[in-house]
C-alpha cells in the first residue's frame, strides 16, 4: 500500500456518516422553479438530474487519483425527497440511533423543517405508493409478512455491461438521434412518449459530460496552485481525463476507471437505486486496456495497482442513503452491495480468469474493506489456483470474496430466456443475485417470510400478534387429519399472500415508470436507447423482478417437526403444539426439547427433513415463477435474506421447529442456526435438495474455525467442498472464518475489535456496526471445528 | 455381521488424503492417558449423558455411544459423500478404539468399500494379532500408524500394553505394498525427552521406505478433558501440558532429518 492510498483508506475509514442536504436542497429548488413546469416525467427528471450536477459541490478529496463524490464530502450522504421524504423524526432517528446512524445537524435539521419536509410531504413516491395500496397489502405490510423494497428507495440492482467500457456518451447521443429518426409517428401510439424518453437521454448525456468537465476545471484550478510538482502533473492528468471521459470511451486503466466512477455517480445521483451501482465483471473489462497501458509503458505494474486501491476508496466513501423504519430493518447496514465480479467465463465461453484477476484479489487483500463488495465466479473451467488465491483471504476472516458457480448462474439465465453470450456476460449482484449484466432490468421487490405465512396458517388467517384476520379461513389446523391438508392450507395462504405482493409490484412498477423513470440509468442497460424506452419501463432487453423468499431453513424444520411429532409419531396434537407456541414453550421445555433435539432437522443429509425443504421451495416457486410484470417481464424467485430474517423474526411468534417468539429466522438456504451437526458436506447436501437452477440466486453461509485454512492440503480439500457443491448446481456459498471465542470477546471488548469485519448474509460488516440480535445470530449459527 | 461403531464423522480432513469418512469403531486393548476418544476403549455400547441447553435450562440426556451397523450401512453412508471424496482424492479411514478389535467387520466393510471404488485407510495402534494382517491388505490402501514409545515398559505404563507385538506389526507391514503415514502423538512429559526423540527418529531412519508417505506429528491436546467428566473417568492427563506450537515446529525439524516429509497435525 503506498502512502498515497494508506491516507485516502484512512480517511475514508475515519470520515463519520452524515446526511447531507445538498441534494434535497436542489431537487427542491428545481422542482420548484418554472423550469420544471409543463415537462414530461422523463424531460423533468433530466432536467433535474442535470440541475443537480451543475450545481452541486464538486468534491476533489488530497491525493485522490479518481475523482468524484456524491455529497460534498466522503460519506456525507444525500437524500432523496421524491422517493422518501424524511421526517424530523426520521432524522432524529438516524441522528441516534446506536447502529448505522448518520449524524444530522441543526442546519440540516432546519432546511428539512422549512423547506423539504413542506414541498415532498404527500408528494413523495412513498407517500403515493402507500395511498395506492389496497387494505390488504397494508394489513400484510404491517404484519411483517413481506417487505418493500421501493418504499424508500428505486429500483436498481443492475450492472454495468461490457458496452459501457467501451463507449463514450457522444456516441450514446448518436444512438439516440438514430433511434429518434426511427419514431414511427404514423403508427406507433408510443412516439411521443418515446420521443420524450430520448430526449430526456440526450439531456443526461450532457449532463454527465459537463459534470466531467466541473471536475476538469476544478482540477485545472487546483493544478495552478499547486506547489508540488509532481502532484501538479497528477492534477493535469487527471483534468485531461476528466476532460476525456465519460464524452468518449476510455482507453486507458487510468481514464477506465474514471469513466467508470462518473457514471456510479449519476446513477446514484440520479435516484437511490437498490445496490448502488455495480462495475459487474472488472477484471474482463480491464484486461484489454492494462496490458496495453503495460506494453506501451503508460503505467507501470505497480502503478495500476495504486489506481486500483484509489478506486476502492472511492466505494468506501459511499454508505448506503439512509434508511429507516422497515427498510432499515430488512437491510441494516452502510453496505450498499456493490459486488465486484472476478474470474467467471469470457463472452465465448472460455476462461475468464486473467493477470487483472489476481491484481485485483491482492488489492481487496491488502484494501480490506467492506466496501466494494466482492465474489469470485468459479467456473468448472476456472483453474484451482484462481480459487486458492481466493481461499488465502476469506481465510483472514472478512468474508470476501464470496464464492459463485458461473455454470450454475448461465443456466439460470438461460432457462430464463436469456441468449447464451448475455448469460455469460453475467453474474451475480447484490448479494447474490443473478443478472446479465448490461442488459437487464432486475428489480427485487420485497422479501416474503414464509414462517409468518404459516403462523397464519395454523392460526386460521389470523396473526397471533395482532388478533388481526389478515390470511384466508382455511380450516382449523386441529381439524386437519393429515400433513397434505396442513400442506394444501399453506400453499394457499402463500398464493394468496403473493397475489397481493405481485398486485403491489405492478403498481408500484407504473409509478417507476410514470412519476419516475431514470434517463441516465436508461442509457447505461442495452437496449433502452433502441426502444425509446425507459429503464423503469420496460425499455432493457430482459426484464425480472424477484420475491425474495426467507426462512427456507426454518420452514423445513417447521414443516418436519410438524410432520415428525404430531402426524407420524403422534406424539403430541395440534391442541397441545398450539398451546405450547401461544406460551412461547413456558411450562412446555421437554417439547421444545423434542423439537430442537430429538427431530430431523435441514442440514444434516437426512432425507426425512430435506424433503420438506424441497417441498416448501416448490410451494413458493410455483406461487410466484412465471407471474406477468408490468414491464414485459416476469417475476422469479430467489432465497435471501440479508438482514431480514432478524426482522421477519421479530414479528413471528414461536414456531414449532423449536423456536422460542422474535427469536431470527433461518438465514438464505442455510441450515437454522445450531441445526446442523453432520459437518460442511452435509449442509451441503442438504442444499443442493432443492432446483437452485430455477431461481435468480439463493445464499448459502457457513462458518469454519480457522483451523480449517491451516495448509494447502486444507486449501485443496476446501476447493473441493465448493466444486463439489457447485456439481450439485449450487449457485454460492460463503463463508465466515471467526471462531466463536473471538466474537464472544468482540462482543465484551467492542473497543478491541473495531476492524472485526463479518461475513452477515451476502455482503461483510463491522461486527461493532451489527445490531446485537444479529451478533448473537451470527455466533449462534454452527462453527464447523475440527476435533 | 454387525460391527460396533460410535461416531461417523464427515469432512474428516486430518485422517488421510482428501475428504474423508472417519468410522470410529468402539473397542481398544490400549488404554492410553492421554486418549481423546474414551467412549472409544469398551468394547460394549455404554450410556453417556449428553448435556442440551435452551437458554440457560440444561437438559441430561442418557444417550448410548455405540451403535451396530451392517458394513453395507456403513458404505451406504459414505456414499453420500461420493462427489466430494471423489474431487478431493479421499476415501474412508476406519479408526476407533482399534478398528481390529472388530476384524470380521473390518474386513468385511473394507471389502465392500474398495468394491465400491472407495480409497481405505485404517488408522491403527498396531496392537492386533499378526494374522490378520494378510487378510485385510488387499483390501487396505493406507496405514495411520501410531508410534506411542519405543521403551516397552513405558508403553505398558501409559499405554497398558508393551509395544512388542505394535513393532512387530509395523515390520510386517513394511515388508508388503501397503502405504503408511507414521502418527506420532506428542505429550510432553511422557514422549518427548531428547533421549526418547532420538531413539525414535534413529528408529525410523532405519525402517525407512518411500511407502511410509508421512509422518504427522500429533500434539497431545485436552479436547478429551470434558468427555473423561462426562463418562465420570478419571482423567490422568489433568497434570499434563499441551506442547507449544514453537516446539512442535522445532520437532517438525528434527524428524525432517529422517527425509521423510513431516507434518504437523494430520
Amino acid at each position: 500500500m503506498t502512502e498515497r492510498v494508506r491516507k485516502l483508506r484512512e480517511q475514508s475509514l475515519n470520515a463519520e456518516e452524515t446526511i447531507s442536504a445538498e441534494r434535497a436542497i436542489l431537487i427542491t429548488q428545481f422542482y420548484k422553479s418554472d423550469e420544471a413546469r409543463g415537462l414530461s416525467a422523463p424531460v423533468l427528471r433530466a432536467r433535474a438530474f442535470e440541475y443537480l450536477l451543475r450545481n452541486k459541490h464538486i468534491c476533489i478529496n488530497e491525493g485522490e487519483l479518481i475523482v468524484g463524490e456524491r455529497g460534498p464530502a466522503p460519506k456525507a450522504t444525500p437524500t432523496y425527497p421524491e422517493i422518501c421524504v424524511h421526517s424530523i423524526k426520521d432524522l432524529e432517528i438516524l441522528n441516534s440511533r446506536p447502529k448505522v446512524s448518520f449524524k444530522v445537524s441543526k442546519e440540516v435539521f432546519e432546511v428539512y423543517e422549512k423547506e423539504i419536509i413542506p414541498f415532498w410531504k404527500g408528494r413523495s413516491n412513498r407517500d403515493r405508493i402507500m395511498s395506492l395500496m389496497t387494505p390488504e397489502w397494508l394489513d400484510a405490510y404491517e404484519a411483517g409478512v413481506f417487505t418493500e423494497f421501493q418504499e424508500q428507495r428505486a429500483p436498481g440492482h443492475t450492472v454495468l455491461g461490457y458496452k459501457m467500457f467501451k463507449t463514450g456518451f457522444l456516441q450514446l447521443k448518436e444512438e439516440i438521434k438514430a433511434s429518434i429518426a426511427k419514431i414511427d409517428f404514423y403508427n406507433d401510439p408510443d412516439a411521443l412518449r418515446k420521443l420524450e424518453e430520448l430526449k430526456a437521454m440526450d439531456i443526461a448525456c450532457d449532463a454527465i459530460i459537463m459534470y466531467a468537465r466541473r471536475h476538469a476545471e476544478e482540477l485545472e484550478k487546483m493544478a495552478q496552485k499547486e506547489p508540488n510538482q509532481g502532484r501538479k502533473k497528477e492534477l493535469e492528468k487527471m483534468a485531461a481525463i476528466c476532460r476525456k471521459v465519460p464524452a468518449h470511451a476510455p482507453e486507458t486503466v487510468h481514464e477506465m476507471l474514471q469513466h467508470y466512477w462518473f457514471i456510479h455517480l449519476g446513477v446514484i445521483t440520479e435516484l437511490n437505486p437498490w445496490d448502488s451501482f455495480n462495475p459487474g465483471r472488472l477484471d474482463q473489462h480491464l484486461l484489454p486496456v492494462f496490458k496495453n497501458d503495460i506494453e506501451s509503458g503508460n503505467a507501470s505494474r505497480d502503478e495500476l495497482y495504486e489506481l486500483l486501491c484509489c478506486f476502492w476508496v472511492k466505494f468506501n466513501n459511499h454508505p448506503a442513503p439512509p434508511k429507516v423504519g422497515v427498510t432499515a430493518q430488512e437491510s441494516n447496514t452502510y453496505t450498499d452491495f456493490c459486488l465486484i465480479n472476478l474470474g467467471g467465463v469470457k463472452p465465448d465461453g472460455s476462461d475468464g480468469v486473467n493477470e487483472v484477476t489476481y491484481m485485483l484479489l491482492d488489492v481487496i487483500k491488502e484494501m480490506r474493506l467492506v466496501q466494494p463488495s466482492s465474489m469470485i465466479q468459479v467456473s468448472k473451467k476456472s483453474p484451482d489456483r484462481f480459487v486458492h488465491k481466493a481461499l488465502d483471504i476469506i481465510k483472514t476472516g472478512f468474508g470476501q470474496p464470496s464464492v459463485f458457480n458461473t455454470d450454475a448462474i448461465i443456466q439460470e439465465l438461460l432457462r430464463q430466456g436469456k441468449d447464451i453470450t448475455d448469460a455469460r456476460n453475467g453474474g451475480a449482484s447484490g448479494c447474490v443475485e443473478t443478472g446479465a449484466f448490461g442488459t437487464e432490468c432486475y428489480w427485487l421487490t420485497g422479501y416474503f417470510n414464509m414462517p409468518k405465512v404459516f403462523e397464519i396458517t395454523i392460526n386460521n388467517g389470523i396473526d397471533p400478534r395482532t388478533g388481526k384476520q389478515i390470511g384466508l379461513k382455511t380450516g382449523e389446523v386441529e381439524s386437519f387429519k393429515t400433513f397434505e391438508e396442513l400442506v394444501e392450507a399453506f400453499r394457499k395462504q402463500v398464493n394468496y399472500f403473493i397475489d397481493i405482493k405481485i398486485r403491489g409490484n405492478n403498481v408500484i412498477s407504473k409509478t417507476f415508470a410514470e412519476f419516475l423513470p431514470v434517463p441516465f440509468l436508461s442509457l447505461l442497460i442495452e437496449d433502452c436507447i433502441a426502444n425509446g424506452k425507459d429503464y423503469n419501463n420496460g425499455g432493457a432487453r430482459y426484464n425480472t423482478t424477484y420475491i425474495q423468499g426467507v426462512g427456507l431453513g426454518s420452514m423445513a424444520d417447521i414443516l418436519t417437526s410438524v410432520r415428525y411429532n404430531i402426524y407420524d409419531k403422534g406424539k403430541y396434537s395440534w391442541e397441545e403444539v398450539k398451546e405450547a407456541l401461544q406460551a412461547d414453550f413456558k411450562g412446555f421445555e421437554q417439547m421444545q426439547y423434542d423439537f430442537l433435539y430429538e427431530t430431523p432437522r435441514y442440514g444434516n443429509d437426512d432425507d426425512y427433513a430435506d424433503r420438506h425443504a424441497v417441498k416448501v421451495f416448490e410451494i413458493f416457486y410455483d406461487a410466484v415463477n412465471g407471474r406477468p410484470d408490468l414491464r414485459g417481464g416476469v417475476h422469479r424467485i430467489n432465497l435471501l435474506p440479508t438482514t431480514s430474517h432478524i426482522y421477519f423474526g421479530s414479528v413471528t411468534g414461536a414456531t414449532p421447529d423449536g423456536r422460542n417468539a422474535r427469536q431470527p429466522l433461518s438465514e438464505g438456504i442455510s441450515p437454522v442456526q445450531g441445526a446442523d451437526h453432520e459437518g460442511p458436506t452435509a449442509v451441503i447436501k442438504s442444499a443442493s435438495k432443492i432446483d437452485h437452477l430455477k431461481t435468480g440466486g439463493t445464499l448459502l453461509n457457513q462458518r469454519f474455525s480457522p483451523s480449517f485454512f491451516n495448509d494447502e492440503n486444507s486449501y485443496a480439500n476446501l476447493t473441493a467442498l465448493i466444486r463439489s457443491y457447485f456439481s450439485l448446481d449450487g449457485h454460492h456459498i460463503q463463508f465466515n472464518v471467526v471462531s466463536t471465542e473471538t466474537l464472544r470477546d468482540a462482543q465484551k471488548h467492542p473497543e478491541k475489535y473495531r476492524d472485526l469485519i463479518v461475513r452477515v448474509a451476502g455482503y461483510s460488516d463491522y461486527f461493532n456496526d451489527l445490531g446485537e440480535d444479529l451478533q448473537n445470530e451470527i455466533i449462534r449459527r454452527t462453527e464447523h471445528e475440527e476435533i | 455381521m454387525k460391527g460396533l461403531v460410535f461416531s461417523i464423522k464427515r469432512y474428516s480432513i486430518h485422517d488421510g488424503p482428501g475428504i474423508r469418512v472417519t468410522v470410529f469403531m468402539k473397542g481398544c486393548p490400549l488404554s492410553c492417558w492421554w486418549c481423546h476418544n474414551p467412549e472409544g476403549i469398551s468394547p460394549e455400547p455404554e450410556e453417556v449423558n449428553e448435556i442440551k441447553r435452551i437458554g440457560k435450562k440444561e437438559f441430561s440426556v442418557k444417550k448410548m455411544a455405540g451403535e451396530y451397523y451392517e458394513p453395507e450401512d456403513i458404505v451406504a453412508l459414505i456414499e453420500r459423500d461420493r462427489v466430494f471424496i471423489e474431487r478431493s482424492g479421499g476415501g474412508i479411514t476406519f479408526s476407533g478404539g482399534e478398528p481390529f478389535m472388530q476384524p470380521e467387520f473390518l474386513l468385511e466393510t473394507l471389502k465392500v468399500c474398495r468394491k465400491a471404488g472407495f480409497h481405505t485407510a485404517i488408522d491403527t495402534s498396531g496392537h492386533f494379532p499378526s494374522e490378520l494382517l494378510p487378510e485385510v491388505l488387499p483390501y487396505t490402501c493406507l496405514f495411520l500408524f501410531d508410534l506411542k514409545h519405543l521403551d516397552p515398559e513405558k508403553h505398558q505404563k501409559f499405554t497398558g500394553v508393551t509395544n512388542t507385538l505394535i513393532l512387530k506389526n509395523l515390520q510386517l507391514m513394511l515388508k508388503s505394498d501397503v502405504e503408511i503415514m507414521l502418527r506420532i502423538p506428542v505429550i510432553p512429559g511422557i514422549n518427548d525427552d531428547e533421549q526418547h526423540l532420538f531413539e525414535l527418529r534413529k528408529y525410523i531412519s532405519e525402517i525407512k521406505t518411500g511407502r511410509i508417505r508421512m509422518i504427522n506429528l500429533l500434539p497431545y491436546h485436552k479436547i478429551g478433558a470434558s468427555k473423561y467428566r462426562r463418562l465420570n473417568r478419571e482423567d490422568k492427563m489433568k497434570d499434563y501440558n499441551t506442547p507449544s506450537s514453537e516446539r512442535m515446529k522445532e520437532l517438525k525439524e528434527f524428524f525432517s532429518a529422517t527425509g521423510i516429509k513431516v507434518k504437523i497435525g494430520g
